[in-house]
């Protein structure tokens, strides 16, 4: 249990006083986080943690927030920050709580330290040798919310990222273990950008693109879930206006569903301490519910909460994804394959960007594959794909019947960068144009 | 779209840090100054012993408290955000193998201290500084509440004035500082205190589709911000955005506004920074060692007057000071750390920038710039051009071959015919050879600006021949 010393109770009776209109929304975020990170071979020094624990307390009142956020358990700085948060009683004294900090022992994590040895190891075992530079992490996060009258239960985050430099690129994945399958997924993505560095790239075409279930994860979360965050419909009008649109090809079902995620980054709580839920973004290719945290849910009834997320205390929680899923089509992988006539399988994508104004996304593919008749061919150089979210979506004519978990990996929204994770099979697509 | 705030270490702009350094044989030697400070210096003496006595000799302790306060304006919402951090950071190891932990709160004195692991690293030697006078607005009061929303109110409102139908859809002030000290078992010890605020402003033009516009500035305190020159600067960026055209195909003179020369900067950092820079440049330079136009002097100065990250020793200790890299169009030497430079000590600077207490130390510039000329306004370089192009903004990142001698930029501006700016030009690109870049620059304005890239980079208007303005 990470927050042993932590008794609600009195933290829940000061909140509830500086929450004195009906309305008001006053909760406190406790958290610890922990990363321990392994550079490449000779940067200095090699072996970096770093262990942090704080608060903050906010009060939401009318469309504005106040946040006070430090870096200690500490109930003199709690009861100081209640202060600067008020507002009827700016000057009312508050008793501080009892924090009794008690973080949980340093752990070194071996495996962390292991497996940059088990990369290689992989690399060789597909038969190829070149040079590569290899950072590893592990992230840790423990969270406990606090409300004047509800108190969740603590959450814990815990997976891995790393990133993969080699002389024909950079590529970055989260990993939930260090074993020999993250080892091996990791060397065939090193590997697949190693055989296709002498690829060209392709030249603009406008047709058939079969994107991998990793591909498919970047896809829906630019294109679905930064699409369908209340913040960002909000640019372009009412955002629970969205809901009834449809978005995309009928076959597109798309969830977000935390507790669903797998299991050491599951959830049962957003980091505004209220309940996940299971939230249908897309049913049959419409909106059904856009991502909203506790204050676009107050400023839309029709908007359900739940999908708040912070990068740690000093910042605001806003709308974001957390665990998307692509349910399932009826295609064979091969047969999404078939006939492509020239199109691209594009197994991952390096990275992707939503404009919410105008809607065009692009995404972005270290290299790829050319269909012929029988399937994926001779590799080809990076490309992106390019188009407007809603006309991309539409153009969605398959999809795969095999979903993967997929990391879809970091997003740095409003510089924000939190994980982000996926469940999706691959896809096809039809009439889209992709380019160097 | 990383915001870097001054004083809280989710943000923190790069730079140096340090402020007032004294050096010592032995390492229980404590800071002068008053009792805290004196109270402090003796805990880092401290974790430096217990780090001793663990056998773990390269060592060094930073410790840093920050506050700030961050104001944002959003579709219909606004929020006061006020932070404070206490922190610390240890880089320890043999000659074998090393660490580098952080956390929260007050260092710990006696550990637990991890096994060493990966490569080891080196301390600076401890360096007498020259005379630096702290700068009075350091000791400034953070912005208030309703100073910082009045300030990103009225930004909106001068923004919807100049451009009818525009708004500000997100506006985000940021006002830190912060203070703290580091000691190393080489005997080297520093007090520092920064001074940063940062502005990032997202609008939207008129119309539908609108156009967006972004902006992200550093100044050393937030009241520096101007509104009313914000506002028309986003607002030039909306209009020319909305109703540009993409440039008939060629070339002419390129008069490049300070963002567009800065990101060309940024993008060129490789051939002015580091061991490698040397070699990079090599292919660019003519048989006299000319990289560049005559008219060209770049420099870097951690301890430029009035920058936003003026400061008198960088984040190891090291004391800044002004290097030219190039001088009149000659390469002089590339910007090196103490540790990069070899056999050549007198080419190091101090210019490691530490951010905040989670960073390393990492070499790289902190004011660099291609210095102005005083003599030359923006009217009378504009006023020259016969046919060409003026380029007020970069709208997304370049691309830079260095090895290819090849560089584009997407941009945004005016097209110039007889000394005036005519009709607006979008969805363009900037781009042609890095050597004709460099070597083509005509003239230099006097309106050297800074933008927060990778360090603070800057640039005045510069008058450019030998490159294309083209469709995207």
């Amino acid at each position: 249990m990470p927050w042993p010393e932590l008794d609600t109770a009195p933290i829940a009776r000061l909140l509830s006083q500086i929450a004195e209109q009906p309305e008001d929304l006053a909760d406190a975020f406790f958290e610890r986080r922990e990363e321990v990170e392994l550079a490449p071979e000779g940067e200095r020094p090699g072996l970096r943690i770093h262990r942090e624990e704080g608060f903050a307390v906010r009060l939401m009142r009318e469309g504005r927030s106040w946040l006070a956020a430090r870096d200690a358990l500490d109930g003199e700085q709690f009861a100081e920050a209640l202060r600067q948060v008020a507002r009827a009683l700016p000057s009312a004294s508050y008793p501080a709580p009892e924090l009794r900090p008690t973080p949980p022992a340093l752990d070194l994590a071996r495996e962390v330290l292991d497996f940059p040895a088990l990369v290689v190891r992989a690399v060789r075992a597909q038969h190829a040798g070149f040079a590569l530079r290899l950072t590893v992490r592990r992230h840790r996060r423990w969270l406990q919310v606090v409300g004047p009258r509800l108190v969740p239960g603590a959450e814990q985050e815990s997976f891995y990222s790393c990133e993969v430099e080699t002389e024909w690129g950079r590529r970055g994945f989260l990993l939930l273990a260090l074993d020999a399958a993250a080892a091996a997924r990791l060397a065939a993505g090193a590997v697949a950008l190693f055989r296709a560095r002498h690829a060209a790239p392709p030249q603009p075409l406008h047709g058939v693109a079969v994107l991998g279930p990793e591909a498919v994860a970047v896809l829906l979360h630019e294109a679905v879930a930064h699409a369908l965050e209340a913040d960002l419909l909000a640019q372009g009008g009412d955002p629970a206006a969205a809901a009834g649109v449809a978005m995309g090809a009928a076959c597109l079902d798309v969830l977000d569903d935390p507790a669903a995620a797998p299991e050491p980054v599951r959830r049962a709580t957003d980091d505004e301490g209220l309940a996940v839920c299971r939230r249908w973004l897309l049913r049959g290719g419409v909106v059904e519910q856009p991502l909203a945290d506790a204050a676009w849910a107050r400023a839309s009834p029709t908007l359900l909460p739940g999908a708040g997320r912070r990068a740690g205390r000093h910042q605001l929680p806003c709308p974001r994804s957390s665990h998307l899923e692509l349910l399932p089509g009826e295609a064979a992988e091969a047969d999404l394959a078939a006939d492509g006539n020239g199109g691209l399988l594009l197994p991952e994508a390096s990275r992707g960007s939503l404009d919410p104004l105008s809607g065009e996304l692009s995404l972005c593919f270290p290299y790829g594959f050319r269909l012929r008749r029988r399937g994926a061919a001779e590799p080809v150089g990076a490309c992106t794909l390019r188009g407007r979210v809603a006309d991309l979506l539409d153009r969605v004519v398959a999809v795969g019947r095999d979903p993967r978990a997929a990391g879809a990996g970091w997003c740095a929204k409003r510089g924000q960068k939190l994980p982000v994770w996926a469940t999706a099979p691959a896809l096809r697509l039809e009439g889209v144009e992709l380019a160097p | 779209m990383s915001r870097r705030g001054a004083g809280k270490d989710t943000g923190g702009a790069p730079g140096g840090e340090p402020a007032d350094v004294t050096s010592g044989e032995a390492a229980g030697r404590a800071v002068s100054g008053d009792e805290g400070k004196a109270a402090s210096g003796a805990a880092l003496d401290e974790v430096l012993r217990s780090l001793l006595l663990r056998g773990l000799p390269q060592a060094e302790v930073l410790v840093k408290r920050g506050r700030s306060r961050r104001l944002e304006v959003g579709l219909g919402s606004e929020s006061s955000l006020s932070s404070q951090e206490r922190a610390w950071a240890v880089r320890a190891g043999t000659r074998r193998a090393a660490f580098f932990l952080a956390g929260t709160g007050d260092p710990w004195v006696a550990g637990p201290w991890p096994e060493p692991a990966g490569s080891p690293f080196e301390l600076p030697q401890p360096a007498e500084a020259p005379p630096w006078s702290e700068p009075s607005d350091f000791g400034a009061p953070l912005i208030g509440e309703r100073e910082g929303l009045a300030l990103l109110g009225a930004l909106g409102r001068d923004l919807a004035g100049e451009l009818p139908g525009a708004r500000l859809l997100r506006g985000v002030l940021e006002d830190g500082s912060s203070e703290g000290e580091l000691a190393s078992s080489r005997g080297l010890r520093a007090r520092f205190r920064r001074r940063v605020a940062t502005l990032f402003l997202h609008a939207a033009g008129p119309g539908r589709p609108a156009a967006a516009a972004s902006l992200y500035l550093a100044a050393r305190e937030a009241r520096r911000f101007a509104p009313k020159a914000l506002a028309r600067r986003l607002a030039d960026r909306l209009s020319v955005e909305a109703t540009a055209r993409p440039p008939a195909e060629g070339g002419g003179e390129v008069l490049l506004a300070p963002p567009v020369g800065a990101r060309l900067l940024a993008g060129l950092l490789p051939l002015f920074v580091g061991p490698e820079a040397a070699h990079r440049l090599a292919g660019l330079r003519d048989p006299r060692g000319r990289a560049a136009s005559e008219r060209m002097t770049l420099i870097d100065n951690g301890r430029l007057p009035g920058g936003a990250l003026e400061s008198a020793l960088d984040g190891e200790g090291v004391p800044c000071r002004e290097v030219a890299l190039i001088e009149g169009g000659t390469f002089r030497q590339p910007l090196l750390a103490w540790w990069q430079s070899g056999g050549a000590p007198a080419l190091a600077s101090g210019c490691s920038r530490r951010p905040g207490w989670r960073d390393l130390p990492r070499p790289g510039p902190t004011h660099l710039y291609v210095a102005p000329d005083p003599r030359l306004s923006v009217g009378a370089l504009l006023g020259a051009i016969e046919r060409g192009h003026y380029l007020i903004d970069s709208t997304g990142p370049g691309w830079f071959d260095l090895t290819g001698d090849r560089f584009s930029l997407p941009v945004c501006g005016f097209e110039v015919a007889r000394g005036r700016a005519s009709a607006p030009v979008g969805r363009a690109r900037l781009a042609g050879s890095i050597g004709a870049l460099l070597k083509g620059i005509a003239a230099v304005a006097r309106d050297l600006a800074f933008l927060p890239l990778d360090g603070l980079i800057g640039a005045p208007t510069l008058l450019v021949t030998g490159l294309e303005v083209a469709a995207w």
